[in-house]
């Protein structure tokens, strides 16, 4: 049989629908072959081909057009098995409600950050702490595209810039009890963030010992804020939210969706959040300072934006039906 | 009485049919045929009309889960399924080659259904693509003028479709109270 004869693909008459498009699929499937080459897309791929598989995954013009697909892109991605083991990545968040908060998040002594005539000084400076000191490592490790360590006396932190993540190899409750204290100046000046030995780049690491940047950042926040805000936002000035966080991947602190939902829709007063979602103000001075460790939040600047007047909150004219869906959903029984 | 609904949307393979049975209290009916063209390279069956699930309410209220089949040529069914739906969950697969293009897609298809409700967008795979990221999502939608929330999913956890289920519902109303 020639090589032509080879590639010849038979559709017996009459033709059916599904054996035409079986052949189809076929012939689509030989001419790719040769053109299948492993490629890596991810820093972890090239040393680690022995755990991940390559995939093209084709998709045409439209979300799904079986029938007359028109142009036939490729994506290529590599499966790694090991990063669908990095479980504290890819693990569902942590929802926290009003009675777990205190324990989880940290209370504070000497001030009521709740009592509207302590608010100017109901705030914290995060680059007193352990979230600051990240913050700049992060920020240097991403500006010279390396991976760093920060070290600190205690547990060191490596950043892999390329695929934001953090490696960090404590307890939870170390972590927790770290972030929230503030770093005095001799623990300060012992805090340095240099590049990763090349050889130690590549080393073998507990795998849920990583996190993705965002999610380690906006965790620490919470842990340093205590339910304060952030010493960069002014208090009587309207903030932004610039979209939605990835609440599926993050810390949930007590009605963080509905003060994400409220300020999407325009900037508003930290004060005024917490008075029409009806809300003790720690859980809006917490959310603020976690969206703003990620860049999430900021005060508005300008100042016709703060003359702009938010949106009025209007009620669903199906509220009953939608409190009992999230009742449901938040696995209350009403 | 009334019937609520939410409806799930998205290409083949998003999770759409998973997503559902995370939240039904009923095990979903499945309207599942054997793939026999393209989408069989995704895997072995697809919807071919709908999925449907239950959310029991307190009062003896149901909320109803409908899963549109995600082949476009099921495309009549979609116009049916959304009439009465109180909001969308659009699910995208991100290891599809261009997902934006998706996105684009069910969002010009659902126009109308989106601006007199709202939608929440969950993007599945990611662990196993992890670009584009969900910052990425959310560049694209600011061009198209939307702020919705977009949350990665696995859609076989339960917590992560309840809370884009929980999105979908303050983006309703902010001053709901669960």
């Amino acid at each position: 049989m020639s090589n032509n004869k080879k590639n010849v693909i038979a559709v017996k008459k009459p033709v059916k629908t599904d054996e035409m498009l079986a052949a189809l699929a076929k012939a689509q499937e030989q001419a790719l072959k040769p053109q299948t080459k492993p490629i890596a897309n991810t820093a972890m791929a090239s040393d680690a081909s022995a755990q991940s598989k390559v995939i093209d995954r084709e998709a045409s013009t439209t979300a799904d057009n079986d029938e007359a697909p028109k142009e036939t892109q490729l994506k290529r991605y590599v499966i790694d098995s090991d990063e669908q083991k990095k479980s504290s990545k890819h693990q569902a968040a942590m929802q926290l409600n009003e009675k777990g908060f205190g324990s989880f998040i940290g209370t504070l002594t000497g001030i009521d950050v709740n009592d509207p005539k302590q608010f100017a000084r109901a705030y914290y400076n995060p680059k007193e702490f352990f979230q600051g000191y990240v913050d700049s490592a992060f920020k240097v490790s991403r500006s010279k595209g390396q991976v760093r360590q920060l070290n600190s006396g205690w547990n060191p932190l490596i950043i892999f810039p390329q695929t934001d993540e953090v490696w960090l190899d404590v307890d939870e409750s170390q972590l927790r009890a770290f972030s929230g204290l503030a770093i005095n100046k001799t623990l300060g000046e012992k805090m340095t963030v240099t590049p990763l030995p090349q050889d130690s780049v590549n080393l073998e690491r507990a795998l849920e010992a990583f996190y993705s940047m965002d999610a380690f950042m906006w965790k620490i926040a919470c842990w340093a804020s205590k339910g304060r805000y952030p010493v960069t936002i002014d208090i009587k000035q309207p903030v932004y939210l610039k979209h939605w966080p990835n609440f599926t991947r993050l810390l949930v602190t007590p009605h963080a969706l509905r003060i994400a939902a409220l300020l999407v829709q325009g900037p508003r007063t930290l004060d005024n959040v917490a008075e029409v979602l009806n809300i003790k103000p720690q859980y809006v001075f917490v959310f603020i300072s976690a969206a703003s460790a990620l860049g999430l939040a900021g005060q508005v600047k300008r100042e016709a934006d703060v003359l702009v007047q938010s949106p009025e909150v209007k009620s669903n004219k199906n509220k009953g039906l939608l409190s009992r869906i999230l009742s449901v959903l938040r696995g209350k029984k009403a | 009485m009334s019937q609520y609904k939410i409806i799930f949307t998205g290409p083949v393979g998003a999770g759409k049919t998973t997503a559902i049975n995370s939240i039904s209290d009923v095990p979903p009916i499945k309207t599942d045929a054997s793939a026999s063209d393209m989408t069989k390279f995704r895997k072995s069956s697809t919807t071919v009309a709908m999925d449907y699930g239950v959310m029991n309410l307190p009062g003896g209220e149901k909320l109803h889960l409908y899963g549109t089949p995600g082949q476009e040529r099921f495309d009549f069914m979609w116009d049916i399924l959304i009439t009465g739906g109180i909001g969308l969950i659009l699910l995208l697969d991100n290891t599809r080659a261009d997902p934006f293009q998706d996105m684009r897609f069910f969002l010009d298809t659902f126009d109308k259904f989106v601006s007199d409700t709202a939608v929440a967008i969950g993007v599945t795979q990611m662990d196993l693509s992890a670009k584009p990221t969900i910052e990425d999502y959310h560049v694209q939608l600011q061009g198209m003028g939307l702020k919705p929330p977009v949350f990665a999913v696995d859609a076989r956890v339960k917590s992560d479709v309840s809370l884009l289920v929980q999105a979908l519902l303050y983006t309703l109303d902010p001053g709901l109270e669960g």
